[in-house]
């Protein structure tokens, strides 16, 4: 059973961005590859190529972005709640979403020029053979319209990244807005 | 029978110059407005309930959310009797918040400043050094507690009110017959899957405020993808002319709520190709249960509801609308391709944050009795369909910054927005519910009621 009520603690909530102790050093050939990967990701987002985009996801995709709620004293640090979530997406709805993005999606037409900064890379092996832990920070820039103020969001994200076929794809992840209340319209983009 | 209002702004426009109601039609400028804001925050906001949350978010004894009434933050906690109560988080010595958390449990809160301590229940503790009494003399510690909002349980969604006198019966009028379809239903009522998403929009709170006067228009062309994605049947390229799930019943009450009903034969047709005719009542629900009802819950309907109002919700079920001032509801069918739980129960309040600012906070609902798996792809169809990341509502909060910007120019703001294809109120063969009615395909009858709930409150000094 499920405990949705928002006062109660969700004992998972304090979980670190990197699990695993098992590091991938900077500049070693995985890392490279997988920061190259993440660069080519946020510039298929950004140049709105979300064929290609889709291409770096693998079918068991679960890809989520739970709640920041501000808490106080002995709870200061259980601040992710997963019973509410602003993404809860598997590929089928990613598809979905993609699709829809190719039609009448006004949220996006015209669509918004976005930058997606990809830093603080950590990467560690998982338990899993192929799979490794890749925790980066996001910070998106985005500008809608001829407005010339730009929303931004700040995020850290904790993926799983599966070597496929010499390629690396994604498998999990899981985004954490740093707001409670985001100061984002919409996310009609990925993140 | 138009009686002059009592609003004037300081540069002599009235109320009547906003709003002209013998066209039907309301000035721009009352979206953007600073004295008008004010005179919202006194006469709305500070005089009707406002819904804050739901009781299952704090079940236990000094659980506590915090919540805004406009731009009044509150607390909204349970006592130890079980008691919930809703008080201002300002703290009565130097205006602290009390609280600075979201969410918690504490049987007591004590303010960070000066260490004043309040009950979960608003009252005054003490201040620390009890002996050198902190607090003055010159009030008693019973003058000294939080000031509290009056607390309205409906269907277990929190309601509450700085006004003294008005009855939340009141409140709702004729509009309960309906809701209480949709809050009032199964022995355990709902429960909130977790704790609001929130976002802010750079509009005015009435734009999204008179759209959640049942707009039903919009759907066609701002929600296009809804068709474009078969989920209100017909294609891309026939849905102006068959224009889907855009017939029913349409209903408002004076207090400004308002609904659409939605002819379950006509769902029933869009999701599968079955017919409803010469069905009972309960062969009906079997065959396509309202929004969030399973079929192990629809005896309980039985029970929890009069017979006319299990009626309307296995004929023609109400789904989307609003309650005035600044809820919305959505209570929609929202079928999924993995055959899943196709409902999706979500409410929204539109928290006004100055004249130019709104906070959307997006409230997920299933009903408690339904199973875990029913309350997950639930609570998977909201997210994608509504709030921050819905498909529906990512093009809503997209359009009303447009208008927001629009309302700043100088003639731009004397355009009038018009609510003229009118219906006008007919009541249907054997309609059992109260409310003025439209039957049809729906009009800005309900928007307009809306816009005349908002009149008469402004009006009244
Ligand atoms: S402001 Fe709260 S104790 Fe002083
Ligand atoms: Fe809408």
């Amino acid at each position: 059973m499920v405990n949705y009520a928002t006062a109660a603690i969700d004992k998972t909530s304090v979980m670190r961005g990197l699990v695993s102790t098992k590091r991938v050093p900077l500049g070693s050939e995985v890392y490279n590859r997988l920061l190259e990967t993440l660069y080519d990701e946020a510039a298929a987002l950004d140049e709105r190529r979300f064929d290609d985009w889709v291409a770096y996801l693998e079918q068991d995709l679960i890809y989520t972005a739970p709640l920041r709620l501000t808490r106080n004293g002995p709870n200061k640090d259980r601040d992710v709640v997963r019973t509410m979530k602003h993404f809860d997406e598997n590929y089928g709805s990613i598809l979905m979403r993609t699709g829809r993005l190719a039609k009448s999606a006004w949220a996006e037409d015209p669509p918004s020029r976005t930058r997606r900064f990809v830093t603080n890379v950590r990467v560690a092996e998982s338990e899993t053979a192929g799979e490794y832990e890749v925790v980066s920070y996001l910070y998106v820039e985005r500008s809608r319209m001829d407005n010339p103020e730009n929303e931004t969001i700040s995020a850290e994200r904790r993926d799983i990244w599966r070597l496929v076929d010499g390629a690396y794809k994604l498998a999990r992840r899981e985004i954490i807005v740093d707001q409670s209340t985001l100061g984002m319209s919409n996310f009609a983009i990925f993140l | 029978m138009l009686h002059n209002a009592g609003l004037t702004l300081s540069d002599g426009t009235t109320l009547d110059d906003l709003i002209n109601r013998d066209m039907n039609e309301v000035s721009l400028r009352v979206m953007n407005d600073k004295e008008l804001y004010e005179l919202e925050m006194e006469r709305v906001f500070a005089r009707t309930w406002l819904l804050l949350g739901h009781e299952s978010e704090i079940p236990k004894a000094g659980d506590y959310v915090m919540r805004d009434m406009a731009e009044d933050n509150v607390i909204v906690s349970r006592d130890r009797s079980g008691e919930i109560h809703v008080m201002l988080n300002v703290c009565p010595h130097r205006g602290m918040k009390v609280c600075t958390a979201e969410a918690g449990n504490a049987h007591a809160h004590r303010c960070i400043y000066h260490g004043w301590a309040f009950r979960a229940d608003g009252s005054f503790i003490g201040a620390p050094i009890e002996k050198e009494q902190m607090h003055g003399s010159k009030r008693s510690k019973d003058e000294l507690g939080l000031k509290k909002a009056r607390v309205h349980l409906y269907g277990g969604l929190i309601f509450a009110t700085w006004n003294k006198d008005l009855s939340f019966e009141d409140y709702l009028g004729d509009a309960k017959f309906y809701l209480d379809q949709l809050f009032c239903r199964t022995d355990n009522g709902l429960e909130m899957l977790g704790p609001p998403q929130r976002f802010v929009l750079p509009c005015n709170w009435k734009i999204p405020g008179e759209q959640s006067g049942s707009d039903g228009f919009h759907t066609l062309t701002l929600h296009r993808s809804l068709m474009e994605g078969g989920i209100m049947g017909g294609t891309a390229e026939s849905i102006y002319d068959t224009a889907p799930g855009m017939y029913g019943v349409d209903l408002s009450v004076p207090q400004g709520h308002t609904l659409r009903c939605l002819e379950a034969a006509q769902t029933f047709k869009m999701f599968a190709d079955v017919s409803f005719e010469g069905k009972s009542t309960e062969e009906r629900l079997n065959l396509l249960p309202p929004p969030g009802i399973t079929k192990d819950l629809i005896p309980q309907l039985f029970k929890n509801l009069s017979e006319d109002q299990v009626k309307q919700l296995a004929n023609i079920p109400p789904q989307v609308g609003g309650m005035f001032p600044n809820i919305l509801i959505a209570f929609i069918f929202a079928p999924r391709m993995d055959g899943g739980a196709s409902g999706a129960l979500s409410l929204h309040t539109y928290v006004p944050k100055g004249p130019d600012k709104v906070e959307f906070v997006n409230f997920i609902f299933a009903e408690k009795d339904a199973p875990e798996d029913v309350k997950r792809d639930m609570l998977q169809n909201a997210i994608w369909s509504t709030g921050t990341s819905g498909t529906i509502e990512q093009d809503d909060a997209d359009t009303w910054p447009q208008i927001m910007r629009n309302s700043r120019g100088h003639m731009s703001k004397t355009i009038t927005l018009k609510y003229q294809a009118l219906h006008g109120h007919e009541r249907p063969e054997g309609w059992v519910g109260g409310g003025d009615l439209y039957p049809g395909f729906t009009k800005d009858d309900t928007q307009w009621a809306w816009w005349m709930a908002y009149y008469n409150m402004m009006a009244d000094a």
